[in-house]
């Protein structure tokens, strides 16, 4: 996954729903380790008792563009192809203007 | 020619390539018989079919690294009672050592403040940070949870010993018939009954994703947990120390590191409890012994409680009937000191 162009990240889901806990926890683990000095991770923690709760996930990229994950819809390749889309049109226009 | 030098194992290349047959040689001769002489294929070490012990064989090679996790993760498991667990996102080797760091004095300054008081069980020194494989760790988690071996008793042993782990690509192996082996927590009778049965949940399944680390505490001891979360996972009820008080935690690869970890849950005693029930844990004052005597009181109040409610009756009944005969005691006093006096004055005026 390409994270390069991601300045801001913002969660909030519980780690005890199997389905979005799980995509979200790895989404955040594919970060790199100098994340936390490029962008802006907010993260919000539901307990056990919360998690039927929906989750929410929501990028901003360099250009401003912000992306909200449906992660009822999206697994984790889903939202790596749909970030990878984005940072390579990014990508381009980076290399392009030299 | 100049000699050959001679070589310490040592010194002898790590990845030396070794042949199919050389790497099971050891096992060969260990645990089978002769091999019989129609041997169709030499190029198939034989593969042990029975063990020669009475232990039933491991579900994979027990050389194999991953056996030997399996039985590490058991053994911790089965000895910590406190286990907190976190995810780690790309923490640095030099981040690592910098919390474990800390991690380590704060518990140290913990334990020596209750040696003080009395007790030196040293619970800090045995406590660790560590990384776990997850997969492996879910399954030995599995195993802890659901195989309660009974220890001891020979005849309890499952009778399926016999057909146990024949590994893939022995096609031409028997199973040769033989008294039940005993199941250990590696073999594969255990990993039947337990992994593949998927009704047996133990409520931490959805946390065992990604990359996890363990805080794992060998007693459940609420003050360490307390210096752990003020350290790892700080909020406003476990304030994280101060600049001043303690300069090497707010360096930076402390700081980094800590913000890359995350707290997901806990598992105390065998039950699973989610971030704010280990804050709940943390915060008992006192520790065990403190929550123990707080029982003891609840306890000896509620006794003293139910002796005072029932004696309330009669200890009523007791004043009210006190308070009457005093009232009814009075008055006599008052009708005789009246009926005394005019006996008095007819005393006086007739004497």
């Amino acid at each position: 996954m390409i994270t390069k162009y991601i300045t801001a990240v913002s969660t909030a889901f519980s780690p005890f729903n199997a389905r979005s806990g799980k995509t979200v926890r790895n989404f955040l683990a594919l970060l790199p380790p100098n994340a936390r000095s490029k962008m802006a991770i907010d993260v919000k923690m539901f307990g056990q008792r919360e998690a039927e709760k929906p989750a929410s996930l929501s990028l901003t990229f360099k250009d401003g563009k912000e992306m909200a994950m449906d992660l009822e819809k999206m697994k984790l390749k889903d939202i790596q192809t749909e970030v990878d889309r984005h940072s390579r049109t990014l990508r381009r226009v980076e290399e392009l203007s030299g | 020619m100049p000699p050959r030098p001679r070589l310490e194992p040592a010194q002898l290349p790590r990845r030396l390539y070794l042949c199919h047959q050389c790497r099971h040689a050891s096992l060969a001769t260990a645990t089978t018989p002769a091999p019989p002489l129609e041997y169709d294929s030499p190029m198939l070490p034989p593969i042990p079919t029975h063990s020669s012990t009475r232990q039933s064989l491991s579900h994979k090679p027990p050389e194999f690294r991953k056996s030997q996790l399996h039985r590490q993760y058991q053994s911790l498991l089965r000895s910590s009672p406190l286990i907190l667990l976190f995810q780690h996102n790309n923490v640095n080797a030099t981040e690592w050592s910098g919390i474990r760091r800390e991690l380590a004095s704060a518990l140290r300054k913990v334990d020596e403040d209750l040696a003080k008081a009395g007790d030196n069980a040293y619970v800090g020194e045995s406590t660790k940070l560590q990384i776990v494989q997850t997969g492996i760790f879910a399954s030995a988690l599995k195993v802890v949870e659901f195989w309660k071996p009974k220890f001891g008793d020979i005849s309890a042993a499952p009778a399926a010993g016999g057909e146990a782990a024949v590994p893939a690509g022995s096609a031409g192996a028997i199973a040769h018939g033989q008294a039940p082996a005993e199941a250990h927590g590696l073999s594969e009778e255990v990993w039947r009954a337990v992994a593949l049965n998927k009704e047996l949940t133990h409520g931490l399944e959805p946390l065992l994703s990604g990359p996890i680390a363990l805080l794992t505490l060998p007693t459940v001891s609420p003050q360490h947990l307390k210096a752990a979360f003020s350290i790892l996972a700080p909020t406003p009820k476990f304030p994280a120390p101060k600049r001043r008080l303690n300069p090497t935690y707010h360096e930076k690869p402390v700081q980094e590191g800590l913000q890359k970890l995350m707290l997901l849950g806990a598992r105390v005693e065998g039950k699973v409890f989610d971030m704010e029930g280990a804050r709940w844990v943390g915060g008992i004052e006192g520790g065990m012994t403190g929550l123990r005597s707080q029982l003891v009181g609840m306890l000896g109040g509620m006794g003293a409680q139910i002796t005072s409610t029932l004696e309330a009756a009669g200890k009523s009944l007791y004043f009210t009937v006190e308070g009457r005969r005093d009232m009814l005691e009075e008055e006599e006093k008052k009708a005789n000191a009246g009926s005394d006096e005019p006996a008095k004055v007819e005393s006086v005026g007739s004497s």
